[in-house]
């Protein structure tokens, strides 16, 4: 384990980005971005809250360009840049772990999607635990926890003013190598404020049980109900770190083959060419995202779908609250079906 | 301005009563000055307008019928209070508002198209290229939104 | 607030018992901290859940068009909110007959981002009364002036009072000043040409193209909107400054004459992005050249649905 004193950490992360890329959070407006760091700009690293914008962008971005067309000339370009060596710096573990769950979708062993893969192997991706969890946090009720290894390169647990760095991996290590190393007194100590942590939080929901219950209750009127106020934008599907859903739009006035985020909240999301609509309302649409999460998720890669980030439950524009959803659906009426 | 603006013509198809005038509106525009015809300039729709702008647009000209004088009988009153709201909102946002010239055509009045033209070239040399809203330009590759 | 709210729950008792409505359209206790949430009473068994405070921040009057013209809806209206629905009405949206509207005189909206940005993310409380709100975050108390945390358009607003409510629980509250919105458009418009152009610009650029603001909208209720328009496509879908422009300008621009300002769509945003300058704009327009308000009454069609022979002579030739 090492030691970086705060007061030294800006000029440690202006040194890398001699050979790579830094993006730290910042301060946009009232909240906190990753953006390139600035050494004008404060770094938002302790903040109760993670950053808005969730850092899967840096690896599927909400707009990516995939081949470049000329019409007229009858051309056609691939576009698959690598991009120069980066550091994403002050994840946090949650967002971390849902990037290890979008790998199971762009990564896998037969398969992987270049655009991602070349991002990913050019990142090194620093974490910074969560001394404060927040109450919309719910992270070690889905398998995570406040100081998560998951997804990092290594982990930093801020504790009386010193940065304690964890490095799991040879990438890390050449990053510290020359910061000095903490006491054996003082990894006992970052442990065990790391366990007092994560045991401080409360279990928002069961998960023991969930999935079949809710494969139980698929036609339920339950759905119905709490779906009524739902408004099918775009807000929890965007800011949801391991939402992944994409549509490929031809944009004539660009020359690009340009890949976008879509959402399954949208009614055009899964609207055919006929015109048949497979998921017609927003009861559909919003059981859909429950599913996927909690329960499909389950079926494809043995894993819940969801990393506890809070972000849906914040900025839901409504006030739903997808803990007291899947709270609430245990007392739903399953439908009897007849065999 | 050293290079020629980029001008944008929307015209109702029956403005231009005068044989004349529609052949030199069809055939003899200076090149800079593109043309898109439509049935009646109640067909404009702002959206058209805002996606010549941020093509890089310096003017725009909407031509049309007299009120009383619509082919398809009030299809210009009811563009006339959008496009004229649109460009007073737009210019509420920073596009100039004299960049774009709504003109009813007299059918009687011979040559007013040109003389609209020539003036409205004048105009837009003076205002110069448009910095604002001309936005069309490509996506960073792999790049991070906001 | 309290009181306010057992009147609220007795009209909607009565409503429900003698079938009256089919739904009654409200608010209900939240589940996460601050965000009570819209919610549909169909029996006098769910009204322990009644909820109606300052942070209910969400116009109701963007459910109306979901259900059909049959269903008869009772539904909570405040100042904007009433003339949303007459605006929905004179859109055919849903028949007047088919609505019981009671109707509050709003004092205003919370702005909850105002509270956060004020004391922190971990407000645990709420409470109010007629000028001061207390909050309770990390177990500390807070207090403030309740005008202080009003959303913005409800800074401007002029008309707080239900406009065709069939009962009011409450007395009127005084009607604004429509100066102010004037003032908020001139003094936007004071700025020079680069510099509103480079507001504009900044607030555009945080937009994540979620389509919150869309969906909070009551007026937003097309089946399919021109963003989703394929053949031929008008409007790009990619998050460049492009597309970004051409969504906050036509949106704004497809409200003239329907927009209550109510700043629903502001609220939703959860990238903080103001638009409202966009829409006090354009009402405070149609104010001016045809001395239109939004939904005052359930018969007058809005200014672009219309045109006058007088028209002409205030346009340039």
């Amino acid at each position: 384990m090492y030691i970086i004193q705060n007061n030294k950490l800006k000029q440690t992360l202006i040194d890398w980005s001699a050979k790579f890329d830094v993006f730290a959070p910042q301060q946009v407006e009232n909240y906190s971005q990753y953006q390139p760091i600035n050494p004008e700009k404060e770094l938002i690293l302790s903040d109760i809250h993670n950053t808005r914008f969730p850092p899967k962008a840096f690896f599927l971005p909400q707009s990516e360009v995939m081949l470049k067309f000329n019409a007229k000339l009858n051309k056609l370009e691939d576009y698959i840049p690598k991009p120069k060596p980066r550091i994403l710096f002050g994840i946090r573990p949650c967002d971390a772990k849902a990037i290890i769950l979008l790998d199971t979708v762009f990564c896998t062993e037969e398969y992987h999607d270049p655009y991602w893969k070349n991002k990913r192997d050019a990142t090194i991706i620093i974490g910074m635990g969560c001394n404060d969890p927040c109450q919309t946090c719910f992270c070690t009720t889905v398998g995570g926890s406040p100081f998560n290894h998951d997804g990092l390169d290594a982990l930093i647990t801020e504790v009386d003013g010193a940065l304690f760095v964890e490095t799991f991996n040879e990438k890390a290590n050449e990053l510290f190598y020359s910061f000095s190393k903490a006491t054996k007194e003082q990894e006992k100590h970052v442990h065990l404020i790391q366990k007092s942590t994560k045991s401080g939080m409360n279990k928002a929901f069961e998960t023991k049980g969930l999935k079949q219950n809710l494969d139980q209750i698929f036609e339920s009127e339950y759905w119905t109900q709490i779906s009524e106020s739902c408004l099918g934008c775009g807000v929890c599907t965007f800011l949801c770190p391991t939402c992944f859903c994409f549509d490929i739009v031809d944009e004539i006035y660009r020359n690009q083959r340009v890949r976008n985020w879509d959402t399954c909240m949208f009614r055009v999301y899964s609207q055919e060419a006929s015109g048949h609509n497979p998921r017609p309302t927003r009861k559909e649409r919003t059981r859909q995202r429950l599913m996927h999460k909690f329960s499909y998720w389950l079926d494809h890669v043995g894993e819940i779908g969801c990393t506890g980030c809070g972000r849906c439950v914040r900025y839901c524009p409504v006030g739903l609250d997808i803990r007291a959803m899947l709270s609430a659906s245990y007392e739903a009426e399953s439908e009897v079906v007849n065999v | 301005m050293e290079t020629n603006p980029k001008i944008i013509l929307f015209q109702c198809q029956w403005c231009l009563y005068s044989e004349p005038d529609q052949q030199w509106v069809d055939h003899e525009l200076p090149p800079f000055i593109h043309l898109v015809k439509t049935p009646c300039t109640g067909r404009i729709n702002p959206l058209y307008i805002l996606n010549a702008i941020q093509g890089g647009a310096d003017g725009i000209i909407i031509s049309g019928c007299l009120p009383e004088k619509c082919h398809f009988k009030e299809g210009n009153l009811s563009a006339f209070r959008q496009m004229d709201e649109f460009v007073n909102f737009l210019d509420h946002i920073g596009y100039e508002k004299s960049r774009v010239r709504f003109i009813w055509i007299d059918l009687q009045d011979r040559g007013r198209i040109q003389r609209e033209i020539s003036d409205f070239l004048t105009q837009i040399s003076i205002l110069g290229k448009a910095n604002t809203l001309t936005t069309r330009i490509e996506v960073a590759a792999g790049g991070l939104n906001a | 607030m309290l009181d306010l709210k057992t009147k609220l729950q007795n009209e909607m008792t009565r409503l429900l018992n003698e079938n009256l409505v089919d739904v009654f359209i409200a608010f209900k206790k939240e589940d996460s901290p601050l965000r009570p949430q819209p919610a549909f009473f169909r029996n006098t068994k769910e009204l322990a859940q009644l909820e109606y405070n300052g942070l209910c921040q969400n116009n109701l009057a963007n459910y109306l068009p979901k259900y059909s013209q049959e269903t008869r809806i009772g539904m909570v209206v405040r100042g904007c909110e009433s003339r949303s629905v007459n605006a929905l009405i004179i859109e055919k949206q849903h028949p007047r007959q088919n609505l019981y509207l009671v109707g509050i005189p709003c004092s205003g909206i919370i702005d909850l981002k105002k509270i956060i940005n004020s004391v922190g993310e971990e407000v645990t409380s709420f409470e109010e009364d007629e000028d001061i709100v207390s909050v309770v975050h990390k177990g500390q108390e807070i207090k403030f002036n309740r005008r202080e945390l009003l959303h913005d358009s409800c800074l401007n607003c002029v008309y707080p009072n239900p406009v065709n409510a069939d009962v009011m629980l409450t007395e009127p509250l005084p009607e604004g000043d429509p100066s102010i919105v004037r003032e908020k458009v001139e003094s936007f418009q004071e700025l020079s040409r680069s510099e509103r152009y480079e507001w504009f610009r900044h607030e555009a650029e945080r937009c994540i193209r979620c389509y919150a603001c869309r969906e909070a909208c009551p007026m937003c209720y097309c089946s399919e909107c021109f963003v989703d328009h394929a053949t031929p496509r008008w409007s790009e879908s990619t998050v460049s400054p492009a597309g970004k422009h051409a969504w906050h300008i036509i949106r704004a621009f497809h409200q003239t004459g329907r927009c209550t300002s109510c700043g629903a769509c502001e609220r939703a945003c959860p990238m903080d992005i103001k638009m409202t300058y966009l829409t006090d704009k354009l009402n405070f327009d149609m104010y001016e050249n045809y001395e239109f308000v939004p939904g005052m009454d359930e018969k007058t069609q809005p200014p672009f649905a219309s045109f006058n022979m007088d028209d002409k002579k205030r346009f340039v030739l």
